[in-house]
């Protein structure tokens, strides 16, 4: 028995990437447990459980339907497409956004309990939480199909194709969160810091207005913005049922892969500060 | 297999950064990038410790407060990576530094010994088997189903105990916590401790409590301010200590 001892060697070389996805691996099952005692306790003491997760997003979109699409009118709501399908597509995947990224970077500090008396890879906690919000996500798509069949809209073929975009923000969201787990631990201001910018970026993304309130000349500009080209591949796929053109792919792609892959390198290099100052 | 070296330190030294000139905002952090001042001073927590532990034997460390023992237990539990020297620990390791660490106090003790046996590495499916003996050698049995947060600190450490003991560990690094608990507590996880050693599992254990550690070590070092002053047996070195500390 003793040769398959399992070997903690502190002098053994971390091979950046593949040490985490083998670490994501050997850990499948406390990120399920993790995933599921996130979405159970939740909302354990509250009356409408795990409802809330379907009503926040509407609550949300509501009131931005009647400040914006009633109040305010026609100004940002010139769309040949139902303005609450716009909106609530909008809303989820910009919810899904900061709250994931926002989550997963407090994860990390919030199991400083657990993780300077028992041994557990840092980066489970941050992806078991990306992952219970992608699944909060899930709970809202639905809320969203219910709206577009209720608004005309239908659900097109297309729609099959929407799990690409939601991976992709996903991959974003953790390489986001692991970047600003490592950076908080060298300025901590940064927490507080990205979450303004995360409202900065909500207002700079095509959420509740939309594009042809914005001179033409700006729509390059816009392109900068790499959530834009999130929503736009969602939107599109979800329930436009248009096949996005190149360069709407392209982004998504290139930038969650960037940033996934600067997150787990700054984390990697960063992590043994990290857990002695937690 | 007696005689294998299950936990290896090798000139081990732990550094902390020192909080107070750390840059706290981005400002400072500019300023003394750019003044090329970023801060390196340090404190040597743990200085240059070498020692093994074999199977079946009992290392007891002990020592004044700040001598750096719960930052050397840390570093043999994994949870701190060492910033010198290199650590070797060879199977399964349950951490014993505060019993209860990994509970969620929302959850009912089914589901936390899950929860904190996954924590330590075993599979979720092969916990919840366990539950039942768990919770029966803790004495929880009737209150198994109540979240922990009405638990008092009796029954929590009974639990912590229960479960970590139960992983059948090759490795235990226990830091005071057997002081808790009442006498009943405390002579029950004693002897589930003993058997374990007599099954081959090598013990580090850090107290401040000298009969334990008389008691249970076959080795004891006296670490200060981060270095070791003397290893031995546990009569001697104890007894070379408790000389040393001031009446």
């Amino acid at each position: 028995m003793d040769t398959t001892l399992p070997v903690y060697d502190s002098a053994a070389l971390r091979t950046p990437i593949i040490t985490e996805l083998r670490n994501l691996w050997v850990y499948r099952g406390l990120i399920r447990l993790l995933v599921t005692r996130d979405l159970t306790t939740r909302y354990k003491r509250s009356v409408l459980g795990v409802w809330w997760t379907l009503l926040n997003p509407l609550l949300t979109t509501g009131v931005m339907w009647l400040v914006f699409g009633v109040v305010i009118g026609s100004r940002f709501g010139q769309t040949t497409e139902p303005y609450v399908v716009y909106l609530l597509s909008g809303v989820i995947m910009m919810t899904f956004f900061s709250q994931g990224f926002l989550a997963t970077a407090a994860a990390i500090t919030g199991a400083g309990g657990i993780l300077t008396k028992v041994y557990v890879p840092a980066e489970v906690f941050a992806f078991a939480t990306a992952i219970s919000t992608a699944v909060n996500f899930l709970i809202s798509f639905g809320a969203l199909i219910i709206i577009q069949i209720w608004a005309g809209v239908g659900v097109p073929l297309t729609i099959l194709l929407a799990p690409v975009p939601i991976i992709l923000m996903l991959a974003l969201i953790v390489g986001l969160g692991l970047t600003l787990a490592a950076l908080a631990v060298y300025f901590y201001d940064i927490l507080d810091l990205s979450r303004v910018l995360v409202q900065l970026v909500y207002y700079l993304t095509p959420v509740f207005w939309t594009l042809d309130i914005i001179p033409d000349r700006f729509h390059g500009l816009l392109r900068f913005n790499p959530l834009f080209s999130y929503l736009e591949l969602f939107r599109d796929l979800a329930y436009r049922g248009i096949m996005p053109e190149a360069w709407v792919w392209l982004i998504p792609i290139g930038s969650s892969l960037v940033f996934l892959a600067l997150g787990v390198w700054l984390f990697g290099r960063s992590w043994k500060t990290l857990v002695s100052q937690l | 297999m007696k005689g294998q070296v299950l936990i290896e330190a090798t000139n081990v030294s732990v550094a902390y950064r020192m909080s107070h000139d750390r840059a706290g905002t981005f400002k400072e952090f500019t300023f003394q990038l750019l003044k090329r001042q970023v801060t390196t001073e340090s404190f040597l927590a743990v200085d240059d410790v070498s020692f093994e532990v074999n199977r079946g034997e009992t290392l007891a460390l002990i020592g004044p407060n700040g001598a750096g023992k719960t930052t050397m237990m840390k570093v043999i539990a994994r949870v701190l990576p060492p910033t010198e020297g290199r650590v070797v620990v060879k199977g399964v390791v349950a951490p014993m530094i505060a019993l209860g660490a990994g509970f969620n106090s929302e959850l009912n003790a089914i589901e936390n010994i899950v929860l904190l046996g996954t924590l330590l590495g075993r599979d979720p499916l092969e916990m919840r088997g366990r539950v039942e003996s768990i919770c029966d050698w803790a004495g929880l049995t009737e209150f198994m189903d109540v979240p922990i947060r009405s638990y008092s600190s009796g029954m929590l450490a009974r639990l912590g105990f229960g479960v970590v003991s139960d992983v059948e560990p090759d490795v235990i690094v226990v830091d005071e916590v057997l002081a808790v608990g009442d006498e009943a507590f405390q002579r029950r996880s004693f002897d589930r401790l003993q058997s374990l050693i007599s099954g081959g599992t090598a013990v580090l254990l850090v107290s401040h409590a000298l009969e334990k550690v008389e008691a249970m070590a076959d080795r004891v070092i006296w670490m200060d301010k981060g270095k070791i002053r003397m290893e031995g047996g546990p009569d001697e070195v104890i007894a070379a200590y408790k000389a040393s500390v001031p009446r």
